[in-house]
């Protein structure tokens, strides 16, 4: 537990640790006393003020360093930002120098609300308040340096350039920088910077769950920016030129280190992208005939086309890796010989395969009819059998379930309906996704919840159902649904697709397993580093997590191949420096009431395209068209680049 | 939708910037990056306009106007801001404009003058100058002058919405950002087309000819609106000339080309001067050229045709048209060949 000495956020001040103001959302700051172990913060400095922890910290260098990573960050394009910073770095370096006067306080002032008022994006906006606010409560500092001379010695501090949307990114893809890019009409710089991280680009453009656009501070003004559809937009338009760059780039000894990945799904293809381009041989080992994973079998081609993900899960192939197809963990090997095949480390990323049961009577009969939603997703993707009901009943509220109702239409359903515990605003489905599925006729059942089966001859004949109504709330804030005695009332249906979770196939780590696993049955892993209970295998994505994101397995790639990488090279595991800025970073935005109160550029959210109804209820064609160039343009015009930069001064 | 405008209500409609709005009804907002051709840009910062609810001043030309809203357009707090900004300007861009072509026809001359920015003025900035990266543009044609560029980004956004080759980019961050070539897009190298409609965006004389460094003040200079004799495009452009001497070629708004021009329309007028310029027909008698008059050469043109026809008959004559020429000239040409000449030995150069 740290105290903090003095520190002024939004222009609201902790002073000696006390601040009746926010003490809970302090909470964050003031645990995190050590950067590193063994290595205390001293100071924080951000965009909208800073913070003191040890007294003995050089405010006046710590402003110059700020100063010179704003400098450094300009983009160059707006005067105030690109010419003021550097007139106040050369004013901080004066009097950090001890060769200041005391005219280049008052000048630092003005040119401070220069950038600040005149600038064109958030960085100038920002990049000056936390000096304005040292200068504030700490001009005695400054003026003593001017009038005795004092020379500050230059340190090294630990500095973050993010935003928003950045850092609500499970892989903190530079967003506000490829948007900025398709504003400037160059899409291949646009697409390079999404690749630097994510290696299936047009894949996160049609699905991804977008947390970015929830934390866009232009939904303060308006909507948020299209962030999903911008992104799809480049990768569409300069794919193939892009996915033959990041083949060429690879050189892979042939005595590197061997790397085994098992499951070809957004997890392990983006661990195998990070891993070639370090250097590794690596080779997947997947369980069915195509690469993709949950995204391939669980997302209906409506909304992802087959070809979009093979041709970007393929680049690992061009960047020479190998993928081993129709090989089951468990089934055709286990980890450990994959340990006697000499790889060096493993990284396991199986997914949930399993489909959860209702747990209600009439499930046990498995009557025909009846298929676990994934099960059901997962033959219409591979184009199998299916014995399609005329009236189908999906139970869940999650996008799997929407998956279910919608693709149910699209193979000759006559009626779907939906039946959910509790109501729409609490349904974890993509509200998109929801509103898409109302537009194809899929018949809404909130508050309500099955209790049997009905099952005549082997066959699904209907289900019986029971109104509920909402409680107390219960830990994850959401008020718990209940039933309402005798209400039951029953649904006819020829077919019932439960979607109301999924789960690991523990059974392929052996029995007992040969991974500690956690009380929800998911692999356990050291949250930091991935690592599992054995030293050279890694786990991530939903068989770490439980059913989860596309862009949250991806993000777990990405985490791993830096575990890998390190525990290579060195034997231990640590975080990167962008993690430790990120846990800093988030216990400051803990205290940061953000507010946008500027008008931004451009004009209302640009609609995305789609089919009608009538068109596409049939079929599975994609739903969503791409933009036209100039509705991206006009999109991406929207973007506030609300960049931000954080220093952290450290002991050492 | 009504906006009020430094007490002014005033009609606007869904769409327009305040920019927009305020040009429309004469209300004058200083601009520096702002160009009639291409989408607003927004980083000179000279437009910032007060709005109410806004915390900070917004630029007007990248701002949409909605119902009701509030402007002011010149408060002393705005002057005084777009006062400091061109002192910021004028940290790196020299202000000796007696050197500089364009004196006396400058945007950003006139705004010093407007805002009374003067040398004494930068002194208590002191600042380290600042020298960027020398280095090469994107074509032999033009050369960049990284010292008088306010990095403005019109030359950068001409190139991508006029000529869409995207071949210049911002370069460096902070105060030592240029505008270079651009290096590689991916697996692509956009190619410079030396169209240099870049140049002819430049509100500083940044971007200047490479080869005819001199191009004349701007008092004592005559423009004459004339057309491209380069193809039969007919692009519109207008030569500027010193005396009797060609100096430069600008870009004159309408006609077919809307003010854009190649790179021959733009920096192909040095024939015009030219000593070896051929200025009348010549007619060779004896292994020699003697200059001729057009009735003369004419005459003996058609004489000629007749004779070789008579002689020979019309298959003896072929016939080779310019691409200089129009559709249309060219189509009485063809005409004039087969149904005057009676022979099919026509073509084009385009064809060779």
């Amino acid at each position: 537990m740290a105290d903090i000495v003095f520190g002024i956020w939004d222009g609201q001040i902790v002073h000696n640790g006390k601040s009746e103001l926010w003490a809970p959302k302090l909470a964050p700051l003031q645990d995190i006393a050590e950067y590193e172990p063994g290595n205390p913060i001293q100071a924080i400095m951000g965009w909208d003020g800073f913070f003191v922890f040890d007294p003995s910290v050089d405010l006046v260098d710590m402003a110059r360093a700020y100063m010179e990573v704003v400098q450094r960050e300009s983009c160059g394009k707006c005067v105030p930002c690109r010419m003021g910073t550097r007139v106040a770095v050369d004013l901080l370096t004066r009097i950090a120098d001890g060769k200041g006067s005391e005219e280049d306080i008052h000048t630092l002032r003005k040119v401070a609300r220069l950038v600040r008022e005149g600038s064109m994006c958030e960085l100038g906006h920002t990049g000056m308040n936390g000096v304005l606010y040292l200068l504030d409560h700490y001009e005695g500092v400054f003026r003593e340096s001017i009038t005795k001379g004092v020379r500050h010695p230059r340190r090294s501090y630990h500095t973050k350039v993010t935003a928003p949307c950045i850092e609500a990114c499970p892989e903190r893809l530079d967003i506000p920088a490829y948007i900025d890019y398709i504003r400037s009409g160059r899409y291949t710089d646009s697409l390079s910077i999404i690749q630097e991280k994510n290696p299936l680009a047009s894949v996160c453009g049609r699905v991804c769950v977008r947390f970015c656009e929830f934390a866009c501070r232009r939904g303060m003004l308006d909507d948020p920016v299209d962030i999903k559809h911008l992104k799809r937009f480049v990768s569409d338009v300069e794919l193939e030129a892009a996915v033959k760059k990041q083949a060429k780039e690879v050189r892979i000894a042939p005595d590197a280190k061997r790397v085994a990945i098992v499951g070809a799904g957004p997890a392990g293809i983006t661990a195998a992208y990070h891993l070639l381009r370090k250097g590794y041989r690596v080779e997947i080992f997947e369980a069915m005939d195509e690469p993709g994973g949950w995204a391939a079998f669980g997302i209906p081609d409506y909304r992802l086309p087959r070809q979009v993900l093979r041709n970007e899960a393929e680049v690992v192939l061009e960047m020479g890796g190998q993928i081993h197809y129709n090989q089951r963990l468990g089934k055709d090997f286990t980890l450990k010989d994959l340990r006697d095949r000499g790889f060096d480390a493993i990284f396991l990323a199986i997914g949930c395969q399993l489909g959860t049961s209702l747990g209600i009577p009439g499930e046990e009969l498995q009557p025909k009819g009846y298929y676990p939603g994934v099960e059901f997703l997962k033959r219409v993707n591979r184009n199998e059998p299916i014995e399609m009901g005329s009236k189908v009943v999906v139970v869940g509220g999650g996008n799997v379930a929407m998956d279910c109702s919608r693709s149910s239409l699209r193979m000759g359903a006559k009626e779907v309906h939906l039946v959910y515990r509790r109501t729409k605003a609490e349904m974890p489905a993509d509200k998109v996704e929801i509103h898409e599925a109302e537009e194809e006729g899929v018949h809404f059942h909130f508050l309500t919840n099955p209790t049997r089966l009905l099952v005549e001859d082997g066959r699904v004949v209907g289900m019986e159902c029971i109104r509920m109504e909402l409680g107390e709330p219960d830990k994850s804030g959401r008020r718990r649904p209940v039933p309402v005695e005798g209400s039951e009332f029953v649904i006819e249906c020829d077919m019932v697709l439960p979607a109301i979770g999924q789960k690991m196939d523990v059974s392929c780590l052996g029995d007992p397993p040969v991974l500690k696993l956690s009380r929800w049955n998911t692999v356990e892993v050291n949250p930091d580093t991935l690592q599992t209970s054995l030293e050279c295998v890694f786990a991530g994505g939903d068989c770490v997590s439980g059913p989860a994101t596309l862009i949250e397995a991806m993000a777990a790639g990405f985490r791993v191949s830096h575990s890998i990488d390190q525990y290579l090279r060195f034997g231990r595991v640590e975080l990167t420096e962008e993690e430790r800025m990120s846990r800093v970073l988030r216990a400051v935005a803990a205290v940061d009431e953000d507010m946008v109160d500027r008008l931004g550029r451009g004009v209302q959210r640009i609609q995305i395209p789609t089919r009608t109804v009538e068109e596409r209820v049939d079929d599975f064609e994609e739903v969503e068209m791409g933009w036209a160039p100039e509705d991206a343009l006009l999109e991406a015009d929207r973007c506030l680049r609300c960049y931000r930069i954080l220093l952290v001064a450290t002991e050492k | 939708m009504t906006i009020l405008m430094d007490g002014m209500r005033l009609n606007a409609r869904e769409g327009q910037t305040i920019l927009d709005v305020a040009r429309e009804h004469d209300i004058r907002i200083p601009t520096l990056c702002y160009h009639e051709k291409l989408k607003p840009i927004g980083s000179c910062r000279m437009c910032i306009v007060e709005v109410e609810g806004s915390s900070t001043p917004v630029a007007a030309c990248t701002t949409a106007v909605s119902d009701g809203m509030i402007v002011r357009t010149h408060t002393p707090d705005l002057v005084e801001l777009r006062r400091e900004t061109l002192k910021l300007i004028f940290l790196k861009h020299p202000m000796n404009c007696a050197a500089c072509e364009i004196n006396g026809n400058c945007q950003l001359q006139d705004l010093a003058h407007e805002y009374d920015i003067n040398h004494t003025d930068l002194h208590t900035y002191n600042i380290r100058p600042v020298e960027p990266e020398p280095g090469p543009y994107a074509t032999p044609l033009i050369q960049y002058h990284p010292r008088r560029c306010i990095l403005c980004g019109r030359c950068v956004q001409a190139c991508v919405e006029i000529t869409e080759v995207g071949a210049i980019n911002f370069k460096g961050r902070g105060a030592l950002a240029r505008i270079a070539p651009v290096e590689r897009m991916g697996s692509i190298k956009p190619e410079c087309v030396s169209c240099g409609e870049c140049m002819a965006v430049c509100p500083v004389n940044a971007l200047t000819e490479a080869l005819g460094k001199k191009r004349g003040k701007a008092w004592e200079t005559r423009k004459v609106k004339t057309t491209c004799t380069y193809c039969g495009c007919g692009c519109q452009l207008e030569l500027n000339a010193v005396g009797e001497t060609v100096t430069a070629v600008t870009p004159v708004d309408g006609g077919v080309n809307r003010g854009a021009l190649c790179s021959k329309g733009r920096f192909g007028y040095d024939f015009i001067n030219h000593h070896e310029r051929l200025k009348t027909p010549l007619i060779r008698e004896n292994g020699t050229w003697r200059e001729a008059n057009w009735d003369e050469a004419l005459d003996f043109v058609a004489k000629r045709l007749v004779d070789i026809r008579s002689e020979s008959g019309p298959d003896a004559i072929g016939a080779l048209a310019s691409a200089r020429c129009t559709n249309e000239e060219n189509y009485l040409f063809q005409k004039f060949i087969r149904g005057v000449i009676g022979t099919n030995n026509v073509d084009h150069c385009a064809r060779l």
